[in-house]
């Protein structure tokens, strides 16, 4: 390995060191939260909803649980994990050290990119135990699921950077990521909304993000797969450059 | 030279001028103090050098690399040992030089080899799986050197290295650092210990309201102020000339 390959890797061990030694936080919460989604929507509420497009109800959440396990634990990662190590003085270690800000950037992405993909490739293994989940186009679903992993990841290290309290992290959550997810629809398809609730969606990404998930699981979605996909492309291309630019410039992590 | 600083200037956004155009030269294998009171410019100086703030304008060399658009080779040449016990509480003991290692690039065998004999030479080869939090205080700081020194440096930058730590400690740390300047190592050592800077350093220099305003040996600096100790220079320069103890002898008497 090359001295700037060694280099890259030590900065993402340390993302991914940091998750796992705090796993029952990291891990194991956001794994009971899908699994008392599935429990009550699912197996309880769901024996009284009708079959939605063709698919049993719980099967139909089930991608969008899976894509906000991703997301939320992308973001959540990245943005505490930066604002931790930026109250603590820590992040002087990286900052001081040869890393180019591309790689200090993808490193902090990574780590939480990391901890969603575990997070939501456990959703997917317990779900498959409960329920018969189906993947119908994994060509769409892998670069999707990667591409809103990777979209949330630099969200989370955009809040992370900009964060000065720990309440910038959590009122990014729960005001605006939390919304945002919940209205996209995780739990219900859009095209059962009500007018203007249904044009509303279309100004939500994360109903985009939903369509792609879905179409690569059940064969099923709201929104056109193709346009979703390059719109999906183009907002995680753009926040990358935004976060690059940041990175270059030192914002608010060099004085 | 080991570092070369030529007209450094550092306004932060605020409109604060931490640094006005300072320019310092510290040879290679040189021991430097640099002196001067709380809000001088001694650490602004020190992140500028180390990537940790962005110069305004002038330019840093570390070892004829610069420190803006050569920062890679720049900082290969730097170990910083911060004022502000900066540990990352997530890791170990040994993790703390492993990843540092890493981040400078060192490969695995190295990195482990290194850090047994850092861990050895600091005393702590006992804690090296305790997580960094439980340390005490000595034991924090011992640690921040032995991660500064992890890469090898060729300039050890050494801010307040010894604020807060007892007297033990304090000298066991001077004659480490005395042996690795020894061996080869430059170093520049910040520190409000006069005594430290007059005992350790070749050469010493007092900053002020962001300027360097005097350098030379102990000796120079008390000549240059018309006084015959390093403290009552300081004093001068601090304005508190009052407070020399050769005031305060002959007041006594």
């Amino acid at each position: 390995m090359s001295a700037a390959q060694i280099r890259f890797f030590a900065l993402v061990r340390r993302e991914v060191n940091r998750f796992m030694k705090i796993k029952r936080q990291t891990v194991g919460a956001p794994l009971l939260e899908t699994f008392l989604y599935i429990s009550v929507f699912g197996a309880a509420l769901g024996t009284r909803i009708d079959k939605l497009h063709g698919v049993d109800y719980v099967v139909f959440i089930i991608p969008g649980l899976i894509m906000m396990a991703w997301a939320m634990n992308a973001f959540s990662n990245n943005a505490s994990s930066i604002l931790q190590q930026k109250f603590q003085g820590a992040i002087q270690d990286q900052l001081s050290s040869p890393a180019s800000p591309r790689q200090l950037l993808l490193a902090f992405s990574l780590g939480g990119f990391l901890r969603g993909m575990l997070v939501a490739t456990l959703t997917f293994v317990a779900a498959s135990f409960l329920v018969d989940v189906p993947v119908e186009h994994v060509l769409v679903l892998i670069p999707s699921l990667f591409l809103v992993g990777f979209f949330f990841a630099q969200l989370g290290v955009l809040i992370g950077v900009r964060a000065e309290q720990f309440d910038d992290v959590s009122f990014a959550q729960t005001f605006v990521l939390q919304p945002l997810i919940f209205l996209g629809g995780v739990f219900y398809s859009a095209s059962l909304l009500p007018e203007p609730f249904q044009t509303l969606t279309h100004f939500d990404p994360v109903y985009y993000m939903i369509g792609l998930v879905r179409y690569g699981f059940l064969d099923y979605s709201d929104t056109n797969v193709a346009l979703s996909l390059l719109l999906l492309t183009a907002a995680t291309a753009a926040l990358f450059a935004v976060n690059l630019r940041l990175f270059l410039r030192g914002y608010k992590l060099r004085a | 030279m080991a570092l070369q600083i030529t007209d450094l200037v550092k306004r932060y956004p605020t409109g604060t001028e931490a640094l006005r155009g300072v320019s310092l030269d510290i040879a290679e294998g040189e021991f430097f103090g640099l002196l001067g009171p709380n809000g001088a410019g001694k650490s602004t100086l020190i992140h500028c050098t180390t990537g940790l703030a962005q110069p305004t304008s002038g330019s840093i060399r570390v070892f004829g690399h610069d420190a803006i658009h050569d920062y890679e080779q720049a900082r290969l040449a730097v170990g910083l040992a911060p004022q502000d016990l900066n540990l990352d509480w997530f890791l170990t003991v040994e993790e703390s030089l492993d990843y540092h290692g890493g981040y400078f690039g060192m490969p695995r065998r190295e990195r482990r080899e290194r850090a047994k004999e850092l861990l050895e030479v600091f005393s702590l080869t006992e804690k090296r799986d305790d997580r960094t939090r439980t340390l005490s205080g000595g034991m924090k700081r011992r640690l921040i050197l032995a991660r500064a020194l992890m890469h090898r440096p060729r300039l050890l930058i050494l801010d307040e290295p010894t604020a807060g730590v007892d007297v033990e400690l304090r000298l066991e740390l001077w004659h480490y650092v005395q042996r690795i300047n020894a061996e080869g190592t430059t170093i520049l050592l910040t520190t409000h210990y006069l005594e430290e800077a007059e005992q350790l350093c070749d050469r010493i220099a007092f900053i002020n309201h962001g300027d360097i305003v005097a350098q030379g040996t102990s000796a120079d600096l008390a000549a240059e102020y018309g006084v015959s100790s390093l403290e009552d220079a300081y004093l001068e320069l601090v304005g508190r000339k009052e407070l020399s103890r050769a005031h305060v002898g002959a007041d006594a008497a």
